[in-house]
């Protein structure tokens, strides 16, 4: 009796460890993987950095120069998406948790939301380009960029603000609400300040992916090469995921821009990261003094 | 006590859904004093006290029957704001739940928002609602930390001052101490008595002791039903039903 008690206690033992050494290694991949591809854009790309690379257009056929406008229309795309993306987000993610009256209608706007998460970036640079630039004459510009990348990544962030609300205690409304105060304040100075972490953070990851994506600015607001810096939303930039695409498949001269290309995108995965760190150290700081 | 009354139910149903949790109920609570609800688990008591301030209207699927007056007013009548209700019916709930913001900020929270932005008006509220709340002397000098690194009771006794900044005429009080220690039990059930004699107060307890120590008087549901509602004295010493008997005295529940 003993023994086989012993025998399974050892079993059990093992099998911990087997499972342990498994999960384990699964993180370690995954890690390795990011490191990797970190390293060999880092051991590519440094080279290439320098002060005038990021502060001086392209010059000779983009053979030469630096990538100075395609950082600053990145920027303005960025935020001109959050300009868009996240008052509508989060106004939407406020109504589908707070005042819809939960029902067949709603479960269909949610559903409509997660497929539109889904929807190939690319779809949406079609849409973009075919309401925004076309029908409504915005033409190939920073407008029409910010509205369709901020159009991409609502559902990123009415997703993420939902998710914030919900974890809102519900003591807390009601807490509010006893004390005589109206629904919309409630909301406003209790509920909102509340899931702000959240919804900061799932917003800022979604920025970060906004950032990165080439389709939708591609035919909405990119441009192959400016000689001016943009003067106003209606005008068209460069950015660097299209820079990258440019250099890497229609530059005239695609093996001496190489440097340049794993430059760019050394530059361009170093803002998404810096992004996403903004959003780490924003969650962290606020989890701190979160207490309930 | 029918003319003196401050809330008057009237053939009062109450369902959530399609499940009726308050059958016929009539009551009349007097102004300045403290009715205890008592009874078993479900058996409708936190329902009827959220009633009072049309907090079960947050609940989707409900419906009230029959009539529910505070001072003369059908509460449930068509037009009357809910928000005006509960400006003037203030609730205590069961956990203490202040908001993550300062002590001063969680009693200034209402009052900025229904009256001033007045500093000097503000700090005199505060300072008026802790005291009435008997916690002035623990937190005179952090009004402005985090409301949560209070205490328990502490937190309890803030939502008490919390409730009272607004100025009510009723306090609705949903198991107040359920969650506390023994001795800031105690400490509610003293402000209790003292805050009968400016607001009257209807508190659900599971604590038949405290309801004896503290209340006037005391209604026992039992099923969605009033079974009795008389003098505490009366109810604790010998109830007209015996249903009541049996409950107290611990035979059943």
């Amino acid at each position: 009796m003993d023994a086989t008690k012993t025998y399974s206690m050892k079993w059990r033992y093992i099998r911990q460890q087997a499972f342990f050494a498994a999960v384990r290694l699964s993180a370690l991949l995954i890690a390795l993987a990011l490191g990797g591809v970190l390293l060999y854009i880092v051991i590519h790309g440094i080279g290439a950095i320098s002060w005038e690379f990021i502060t001086r257009p392209p010059t000779d056929s983009m053979t030469k120069g630096g990538i100075l406008p395609a950082i600053l229309g990145t920027i303005y795309l960025t935020v001109g998406a959050i300009t868009v993306g996240l008052p509508l987000g989060v106004v939407s993610a406020i109504y589908l948790t707070e005042y819809a009256r939960q029902g067949r209608i709603i479960r269909t706007i949610r559903i409509g939301i997660n497929c539109l998460a889904g929807v190939p970036s690319v779809v949406f640079g079609l849409f973009g380009l075919g309401f925004f630039v076309v029908f409504l004459k915005f033409g190939s510009s920073i407008l029409s960029g910010s509205l369709t990348l901020g159009f991409l990544i609502m559902p990123t962030i009415i997703g993420a603000s939902e998710e914030a609300l919900k974890a809102v205690p519900q003591t807390f409304r009601e807490a509010s609400l006893a004390l005589g105060v109206s629904k919309w304040q409630t909301t406003l100075r209790v509920v909102l300040p509340a899931a702000l972490p959240g919804i900061l953070t799932g917003s800022i990851l979604g920025i970060g992916r906004a950032a990165g994506e080439t389709a939708p600015i591609m035919f909405t607001a990119a441009a192959f090469f400016t000689a001016k810096l943009p003067g106003s939303i209606f005008d068209e930039v460069m950015a660097l995921p299209y820079h990258i695409y440019v250099l890497a498949t229609a530059g005239t001269n695609i093996e001496e821009t190489r440097p340049l290309q794993y430059g760019t995108v050394l530059v361009l995965v170093a803002l998404v990261l810096g992004i996403d760190l903004i959003a780490i150290v924003i969650r962290s700081y606020m989890r701190k003094r979160k207490r309930w | 006590m029918a003319d003196a009354s401050i809330i008057t139910l009237r053939n009062v149903n109450f369902y959530y859904g399609r499940v009726k949790a308050l059958t016929d109920i009539n009551m009349e609570f007097a102004p300045n004093s403290v009715t205890a609800l008592i009874g078993p688990s479900g058996c409708g008591k936190s329902t009827l006290l959220r009633l009072l301030n049309r907090m079960n209207d947050l609940i989707d699927g409900t419906r009230v029957e029959g009539e529910i007056l505070f001072e003369g007013n059908n509460i449930y009548s068509a037009g009357v704001d809910p928000v005006e209700i509960r400006k003037k019916i203030g609730m205590v709930f069961q956990k203490p739940n202040p908001f993550p913001k300062t002590i001063y900020n969680n009693i200034t929270y209402g009052p900025k928002l229904m009256w001033s932005n007045n500093k000097s008006d503000l700090d005199d509220l505060v300072e008026q609602s802790l005291k009435q709340a008997v916690l002035w002397d623990e937190v005179k000098d952090i009004l402005h930390k985090s409301a949560m690194t209070l205490s328990g009771g502490q937190q309890q006794r803030l939502c008490i001052a919390r409730a009272l900044a607004m100025k009510p005429d009723v306090l609705l009080m949903d198991e107040p101490t359920s969650a506390l220690d023994p001795i800031s039990t105690a400490k509610i059930e003293e402000l209790i008595e003292e805050l009968k004699i400016n607001y009257t107060i209807i508190i659900v307890t599971h604590n038949m002791q405290q309801a004896a120590r503290i209340s006037d008087e005391t209604a026992f549901f039992y099923l969605g039903r009033l079974i009795e509602y008389n003098k505490t004295e009366k109810i604790f010493t010998k109830p007209d039903v015996a249903q009541t008997e049996d409950y107290i005295t611990g035979r059943f529940g």
